[in-house]
């Protein structure tokens, strides 16, 4: 699979511009991964893990600051207007990319499984990128020098797990799995269901609207300027929604 | 009786419980989800205010939501009709939000409290705003004032409020109406500059400082007045009401210029840097402009003296100072939560004092409803990572605290309930000396990792104020919750280069001892070891997340920041030379 999608991940970090906004979605992603273990460590009773998830949080919000550099220096010769984030990044590292992670007090053997897979595919994920872009060595070094840490939080998080949770960790893992399966198949339900949802009311809007929306630029240019008096009476009521 | 005030969906949801006319306890759901400025429903403020008052759902006598969700939907509706075809992008969008959630907010709380529909009631936005303002201030009648981005349809509204043995009236009598707007010209321009909107409003006041106003000329094109003293604005330069994807229009970037990227720094020694920083200056000279005209007719109208302010305007407190300067109100009274948060615990009020009828009742004068911290619990944090701590009493605390300060270090302060609304007022707050610009430059840098062009606020004795900063006739009072700029005195500017903006300012926070004791008697403390008893202060947290609540999530901020010392309660805990996550080596 990975070498089939090669062709397209050069494709898609071929263009400096595009390679930026990458860089700098990734370096969202990162941040928001970093607050989530930061909830972590304030919400774990076992000491060693709120350290270790405090570790982890720095790490990502320097991997943040990396990402934004980079992308900051890869889109210096663009005009701001010209360049706006994707909404979704639907080839974001699988870190907290494809699925949220679920950070709840007393549940430190879940969260583990579910960080050491998300790790595990954020260090494929950088691999890839690594290799994808090509000439462009320090997007390359980025990627090699955050992979460094990628591989401590893949090792931490499997040796913890195995610490906190020595009998259920096996099933504990096959459970993120399943669940990241899920979540995935949630977003991308939404997504399509979104998607319809668009198409319906757009044509909505064309079909139904057009009459309505003379009728109300009309009345609007009735509409006087500046201040409007209102009645004492008019909001008396607090029953009605309207 | 017993009424929730709930506020949700558009920015900072919160929930306040207000009974027998008091409130027991306000928060806002992103100090307790972390998640910054966090919209959802508010379902763990809504429990904690319960679990506050010892309540089941049911007890509750009403639930009060802060603004009319079918009249929001008409006005979307509207205007989307009113932008047709152009608003063809926006129309999906706008109503798989409305759609989704919003507009059923009666059947979304009775189903998530499990409580009666008829127990719902709804009070308009501004209603919420202004009742916020009004009923939480130290006040029999006063003149009335809110403005923000859009509540239903109103904008800004205007009028009177009285309360007292024969009852409480709130008469909001004119307002301006969507898409005629102060807060969305500041928002739009918000956007322009690359800061987030609905967040980074106070960063385009704290840029103005740099700047000149002088594309005012420009600013007063997209917002002429009108000639019963309101305004309007011109449409041709804004987007806002007819996408969502963007504010300002190719016609707004023909007269101000590019606009900036959200990532790209703001270097004021460029052009294109001071230009950004002119375009703040013209709009907060603009906004400041409107609002005085529009508060001084109003005090002419009213004859008052006292005036409340609310809506998310009143967060801007360049504009407060010049209202209660130039309007001839005599006091201006901003509540300690004017934004929507704030709305909770107004729609709670409006609902008690108006739509029951019940008696009036004067409201402690602070905004600590939120949770209290425990010092064991930071004691017993503190005592598994091996860091030095200690419980003392409260005397040794300020003495210790005072020389920690004064020997230049950093300190979390944490106590009692946590504040309610975006300011920290003197219980999650960081405290340092004031008096080095490099102690503004050292927080920035290792604690609150912001740009440096942002301000940081002192907090001084109020009967001292007035020593060391040029405070109108109730500037002192506006100062109370951080909610007014004044000058420095120029003899003090340079003893308190880390908290005096680069035009000669500072939000200050006046502090009396009635308010927080410990920290009125900390900043004495330390007064009388530097000679001057001003603390720089403010909030604890660490860009991209809200004010910290509890003790976990303050020793998480001390532990990931340069902060030297957190204080709990009466636990003190100190940073040895490495407090830094373990290495690898170590763990592993």
């Amino acid at each position: 699979m990975q070498v089939l999608l090669k062709p397209l991940q050069r494709w898609v970090w071929r263009d400096a511009a595009r390679r930026g906004l990458r860089l700098l979605r990734f370096a969202e992603v990162e941040a928001d991964g970093g607050r989530d273990l930061v909830r972590a460590s304030e919400l774990t009773e076992d000491a060693r893990l709120r350290r270790l998830y405090l570790r982890h949080a720095s790490d990502e919000r320097r991997h943040a600051d990396i990402f934004r550099q980079r992308g900051m220096e890869l889109l210096h010769a663009y005009p701001p207007g010209d360049l706006s984030l994707p909404e979704n990044d639907w080839l974001a590292p699988g870190e907290r990319g494809l699925d949220d992670v679920n950070v709840e007090s007393g549940r430190d053997g879940p969260l583990l499984a579910f960080l050491h897979l998300s790790e595990r595919q954020a260090a494929r994920d950088f691999s890839v990128y690594a290799d994808a872009v090509g000439g462009d060595g320090r997007t390359r070094a980025v990627f090699e020098r955050i992979l460094r840490d990628e591989e401590f939080h893949m090792n931490y998080t499997r040796s913890e797990l195995a610490r906190v949770s020595p009998r259920k960790q096996g099933a504990l893992l096959w459970k993120a799995r399943l669940g990241r399966l899920w979540k995935a198949y949630l977003r991308f339900a939404v997504a399509l269901a979104g998607l319809i949802g668009t198409v319906v009311l757009t044509l909505q809007y064309f079909l139904l609207l057009p009459l309505f929306a003379w009728i109300s630029r009309r009345a609007a240019k009735r509409e006087p300027e500046g201040w409007r008096m209102i009645s004492p009476e008019s909001a008396r009521d607090l029953r009605g929604q309207y | 009786m017993k009424i929730l005030g709930l506020s949700a969906h558009y920015h900072d949801s919160a929930a306040a419980l207000l009974i027998d006319g008091l409130p027991v306890a306000a928060v806002q759901e992103e100090r307790l989800s972390r998640r910054k400025n966090d919209a959802a429903f508010p379902i763990a403020a809504i429990e904690h205010c319960l679990d506050t008052a010892g309540l089941e759902p049911d007890d509750l006598d009403a639930v009060v939501f802060y603004e009319r969700p079918m009249l929001k939907f008409d006005r979307v509706l509207t205007t989307l009709l009113r932008t047709f075809p152009r608003s063809f992008s926006a129309f999906p969008h706008a109503m798989k939000n409305m759609l989704g959630e919003k507009a059923w907010m009666r059947g979304v709380i009775g189903s998530r409290l499990g409580i009666s529909g008829r127990k719902i009631l709804f009070t308009e936005h501004h209603q919420s705003h202004a009742a916020a303002a009004f009923l939480t201030a130290p006040t029999r009648s006063a003149a009335i004032l809110t403005a923000d981005g859009v509540g239903e349809w109103a904008t800004l509204t205007a009028g009177t409020g009285r309360r007292g043995p024969e009852g409480t009236t709130i008469a909001l009598d004119r307002e301006i109406r969507f898409p005629h707007s102060l807060g969305m010209l500041y928002s739009t321009f918000t956007a322009y500059l690359g800061f987030a909107v609905n967040e980074g409003e106070y960063k385009v006041m704290g840029l103005a400082a740099y700047g000149r106003p002088n594309m005012a000329d420009e600013v007063r094109k997209l917002i002429p007045r009108t000639p019963d003293g309101a305004f309007r604005l011109n449409l041709d330069y804004f987007e806002f009401h007819s996408t969502a994807k963007r504010s300002f229009s190719d016609k707004f970037i023909e007269l101000f210029g590019p606009p900036r990227g959200p990532y790209a720094p703001i270097d004021l020694a460029s052009a294109e840097g001071r230009r950004f920083a002119d375009c703040a200056a013209s709009v907060q000279l603009v906004l400041e402009d409107i609002l005085v005209d529009i508060a001084r007719d109003l005090h002419r109208r009213t004859g008052l003296a006292d005036l409340c302010f609310g809506g998310g305007v009143a967060l801007n407190g360049v504009a407060n100072a010049r209202i209660l300067r130039e309007s001839g109100f005599e006091r201006l009274f901003v509540p300690t939560s004017p934004g929507d948060a704030g709305c909770a615990l107004g729609a709670a009020l409006f609902a008690d004092r108006i739509h029951f009828g019940n008696p009036d009742r004067d409201l402690p004068d602070h905004g600590f409803w939120g949770p209290e911290v425990d010092g064991a619990a930071l004691a017993r944090i503190a005592g598994e990572d091996e860091l030095p701590f200690a419980t003392v009493d409260d005397a040794a605390l300020i003495a210790a605290s005072a020389d920690d300060l004064h020997a230049g270090r950093i300190i979390a302060w944490m106590e009692g309930g946590c504040e309610f609304g975006p300011r920290a007022l003197g219980h999650r707050s960081l405290l340092a000396a004031p008096h080095d610009a490099a102690m503004r430059d050292r927080l920035n840098r290792d604690i609150k990792y912001r740009e440096e062009f942002r301000p940081f606020a002192p907090i001084v004795p109020e009967e001292l104020a007035d020593l060391y900063f040029e405070l109108p006739p109730g500037g002192a009072r506006l100062a109370r919750f951080m909610s007014g700029v004044f000058p420095v005195r120029p003899e003090w500017r340079e003893r308190l280069a880390a908290v005096t903006h680069v035009d000669g300012t500072a939000r200050l926070q006046t502090l009396s001892r009635d308010f927080a004791p410990r920290l009125y008697d900390l900043l004495h403390a330390y007064g009388e070891r530097s000679g001057i008893p001003i603390l720089l202060n403010t909030s604890l947290n660490i860009a991209g997340e809200p004010i910290v609540c509890n003790a976990a999530e303050g020793y998480s901020t001390f532990c990931r920041s340069g902060i030297d010392v957190l204080v709990a309660g009466n636990v003190r805990v100190e940073k040895r030379a490495r407090t830094e996550a373990p290495r690898e080596e170590e763990l592993v």
